[in-house]
């Protein structure tokens, strides 16, 4: 909803500015890197050695991922939505946790279990894009569960309860009327899982299923062609283009559907003990195989590694640089809010600009950050040496600054939907009371908006907290020197196969993550049983 | 014109949200303090922009709004809604859900303690017979307690202008005749130049001492309750405040010939085209053998205490009337119909 223009006036947009250039400054930089120069003959080059493979895996990888995660989220969240069973309530957030797990913590956890020596030695060893892909399913499907749900407790159960009235049988009732309605709010849910497995390097480095990701970091990291390493990520960014794509036209029909509006929460058909008994231990399953059983064998680990100082310190810095981005993101979330509700055109645009963002991989938005610090640091320099001779006395592109800036191009737009949510608790004529009852714009910010909205923006904050506290390619490629976190940390050793080392600092990670996200999950559950 | 009346006045008025017909189309309206107006029109006859416009919340295309001789809207100003001292009483009363009812009414007080400024809002609630869910928030409250706690907020700082936008509109039937005696008591008790929006003309005939009657953007009439109901300008303004029964008729003879007989013409002009308007209860109804024009029940309708009678005339033409629930009429009656001359009302049939 958006405000009349005789209110407007007193919200500026340039913050929502400052987001969307935040935002799609690296990409933009990528882009341009990567069309510089010769392209076509090194494509052929790639397309003849390392390209191919490089889109297959990456393919099977998404395509398992994303299967596994759309089935189990949305079956689970039908499962929570629509029946009463023991342990439902617990449940209900509990199911959303296993996203404080880093993928390549499970990576690590599962395939220690499973291969030839571990105790799941009879297992076919986690690896490879299969084992990724499952790795990366069973973390992830939080996304589609916690988007499912909210579908199949509103709208669509309606549907449900339509379609039942109508003589359709509830299995058939599910899949003609709950599913279609719920379909967008899952392609959402589906669409994010597949662009944080496009993202993700851990994991697929660890278990052997070399991914465009790998790809970027290999090109970067043991060749040092930014330029090669920027072609791949113009075409990791192409693929997560499409599936945004993808999925903001199946939103364009949730819009549609969602017209009506009335919303009340359906009542839930109670369980047979037998049978929530069987409810119960579906919805466990999840929890134990994405979380508490790689947790545990990474646990076990850890026991007999030593706690050294540089754990310390790397915890230190990535609760610190998780802080930090949070509490940005948050800010930038608000401001791109701020504009959306403004209701200006340029502020939707740049609003929107910055929710793309989330397109971008980690490891793409460090890249571009680098191409655009290192510009920068070559015109200083220049311009020091003219002046003062001698370069710039300051390395733009080894500070925390430059880590916090990829960051937030890759996460704000993860602050953005919580802010618009928590912003849409201020309706438009919650200002005009407070205007005409004699505050001002300023005041009224103070009196009404912060109040409602301090939460949501803690929400907000603390979800890039979480994904910040996970991310690794972006860390490793943009870390200061002699700085590291608990995602490098972990990777470093994991990388060595010491993963008695590597398995503490991802411990430390989840415990970091998992007060958060449990504050994160039952508050997205309960404010949608409020409405 | 007494000059010193204080009065909110409105000249030729425009709110354009769209290119195409303005939502406010150049409307006139002036309101007097300590006065109560019924802005009465259909929905999407543009009555709550020309609200929000008053308050400060639109600003004009065209047209200005003056209050006491100092311009709130006008070309080229728009005093901000904060230094109007409107309180207006929203649709869905927009209370803070964060604040008590408490604070939700002291919000606009300003100046003095903090206690002090509690106690005042304290009072205003007890007024409102709230005292006892002062600490309540708005999600506790029932719907005509949260109408009361809207009504006391915008009142608390004694505003020059109370603006009300259908503020029964969500409140069950019952509820609505309590609270409407509520607030005709605090209106009347507060000097504000009140508007009160709303599309149910029941509503704007009990509270208001003036109706204004809105049409696609326009002001159509303005004048008191019984007047404007008794005396519509035309058509139009006639069947916004309710059932009206339309006779085309030609002048002649200083009176104009209808099917239930001839009704006094004499302002008009011989030969003028004319439309004579007869409310329901304007309308005599006997029995068979007395005089008028004979028709037949076709259907009956009670209400509570009258009953509406639907007659179908000889030609075929069916026509409201409107007697006391006791009287003995029943569906298949013949009877004659007859205007009360007294109660009717003859326009220009361009009027209509």
């Amino acid at each position: 909803m958006a405000l009349s223009p005789a209110l407007r006036q007193s919200y500026p947009v340039w913050p929502a500015l400052l987001a969307a250039i935040v935002c799609a400054a690296p990409f933009v930089a990528v882009a341009a890197l990567a069309v510089s120069g010769e392209w076509t003959g090194y494509l052929t080059h790639l397309w003849s050695t390392r390209l191919p493979g490089y889109l297959i895996v990456t393919l099977q990888v998404t395509a398992i991922s994303g299967a596994l995660a759309a089935v189990t989220g949305a079956c689970l969240a039908w499962l929570v939505a629509r029946y009463e069973f023991a342990g439902r309530g617990v449940f209900e957030w509990l199911l959303a946790v296993p996203l404080a797990v880093p993928a390549y913590a499970a990576a690590y956890g599962w395939y220690d279990l499973t291969q030839a020596a571990g105790p799941l030695g009879f297992l076919p060893t986690v690896r490879g894009p299969a084992g990724a892909g499952l790795v990366l399913g069973l973390t992830l499907y939080p996304y589609v569960y916690l988007l499912a749900r909210e579908a199949f407790s509103g709208q669509s159960s309606d549907a449900y309860e339509a379609a039942r009235t109508l003589g359709a049988r509830p299995g058939e009732a599910f899949v003609r009327a709950a599913l279609p309605l719920a379909r967008p709010a899952i392609a959402a849910g589906l669409a994010l899982v597949v662009m944080e497995t496009l993202a993700d390097f851990g994991a697929v480095a660890h278990l052997g299923a070399p991914t465009l990701t790998v790809g970027l970091i290999r090109a970067w990291a043991g060749e040092g062609a930014t330029a090669e390493a920027a072609r791949l990520a113009l075409m990791l960014v192409a693929f997560a283009f499409l599936i945004f794509a993808l999925e903001r036209s199946q939103r364009a029909r949730a819009r549609q559907t969602n017209a009506s509006g009335r919303r009340k929460p359906a009542r839930r058909v109670a369980l047979s003990p037998l049978a929530g008994l069987g409810a119960a231990a579906l919805c466990l399953t999840p929890v134990l195989l994405g979380m508490v059983i790689p947790l545990a064998r990474l646990g076990y680990r850890a026991l007999s590694a030593p706690v050294t100082r540089d754990l310390v310190s790397a915890a230190q810095n990535a609760v610190l640089l998780a802080a930090i981005a949070g509490v940005l993101a948050a800010g930038l979330g608000l401001a791109a809010a701020y504009a959306l509700r403004t209701g200006t055109r340029h502020g939707a645009f740049a609003a929107r600009a910055a929710g793309l963002g989330y397109a971008v991989p980690g490891a793409v938005a460090a890249l571009g950050v680098l191409a655009i610090l290192g510009a920068l640091q070559g015109g200083l320099d220049a311009l020091w040496t003219g002046l003062f001779g001698g370069v710039f006395p300051v390395m733009l592109t080894g500070g925390i600054a430059a880590l916090i800036f990829a960051y937030l191009s890759r996460f704000a737009a993860a602050a953005i939907g919580p802010a618009e949510s928590a912003l849409s608790r201020v309706t438009p004529t919650l200002d005009a009371a407070a205007r005409t009852l004699g505050a001002n714009g300023r005041e009224t910010a103070w009196r009404v908006h912060r109040p409602l909205i301090a939460r949501g923006a803690l929400l907000a904050a603390l979800l890039v907290f979480v994904e910040v506290l996970k991310e690794l390619p972006a860390t490793m490629i943009l870390r200061p020197f002699n700085f590291d976190t608990l995602a490098v940390i972990a990777h470093n050793y994991a990388s060595d196969e010491r993963l008695g080392e590597a398995a503490l600092p991802a411990l430390l990670i989840v415990l970091a993550a998992l007060p958060a996200m449990i504050w994160i999950a039952r508050r997205i559950v309960r404010a949608e049983g409020a409405t | 014109m007494i000059l010193d009346d204080r009065v909110l006045d409105v000249r030729g008025a425009t709110v354009r949200y769209a290119p195409g017909r303005p939502a406010v189309d150049g409307a006139d309206l002036r309101l007097t303090c300590g006065r109560v107006t019924a802005l009465l029109g259909p929905s999407g006859s543009g009555k709550s922009s020309l609200l929000r416009a008053i308050a400060g919340l639109e600003k004009l295309d065209g047209g200005e709004i003056r209050f006491e001789n100092r311009i709130w809207s006008g070309p080229g100003r728009h005093l901000a809604p904060e230094q109007r001292r409107c309180g207006v009483v929203f649709q869905d009363y927009a209370l803070f859900p964060h604040l008590s009812a408490l604070d939700n009414t002291a919000f606009g007080l300003r100046g003095g303690q903090r206690a002090e400024r509690r106690a005042r809002a304290l009072a205003r609630l007890e007024a409102m017979e709230l005292g006892a869910r002062a600490h309540a928030f708005p999600h506790q409250l029932s719907g005509g307690e949260q109408q009361r706690v809207a009504l006391a907020r915008a009142l608390a700082p004694d505003p020059d202008v109370m603006l009300l936008d259908e503020p029964f509109s969500g409140l069950d039937r019952r509820l609505r005749g309590d609270l409407r005696e509520t607030t005709a008591r605090a209106l009347r008790d507060s000097d504000a130049a009140t508007l009160l929006v709303t599309h149910d003309a029941e509503e704007a005939l009990a509270l208001a001492d003036t109706i204004a009657l809105m049409s696609q953007g326009r002001i159509i009439q303005t004048g008191a309750p019984d007047a404007v109901y008794l005396r519509p300008a035309s058509l139009t303004a006639a069947r916004l405040l309710g059932e009206v029964e339309a006779f085309e008729a030609r002048v002649t003879g200083a009176a104009a010939s209808t099917p239930l007989g001839e009704a006094p013409a004499s302002g008009f002009e011989e030969g003028a085209r004319v439309c004579v308007l007869a409310r329901p209860e304007a309308i005599r109804i006997r029995r068979a053998d007395a005089e008028g024009a004979l028709a037949q029940i076709a259907a009956r309708r009670p209400g509570s205490g009258q009953q509406r009678l639907v007659c179908t005339l000889e030609d075929g033409r069916a026509v409201s009337v409107r007697t006391a629930l006791t009287a003995p009429h029943r569906p298949g009656d013949a009877v004659r119909l007859s205007l009360d001359p007294d109660n009717i009302h003859v326009i220009p049939a361009e009027a209509g």
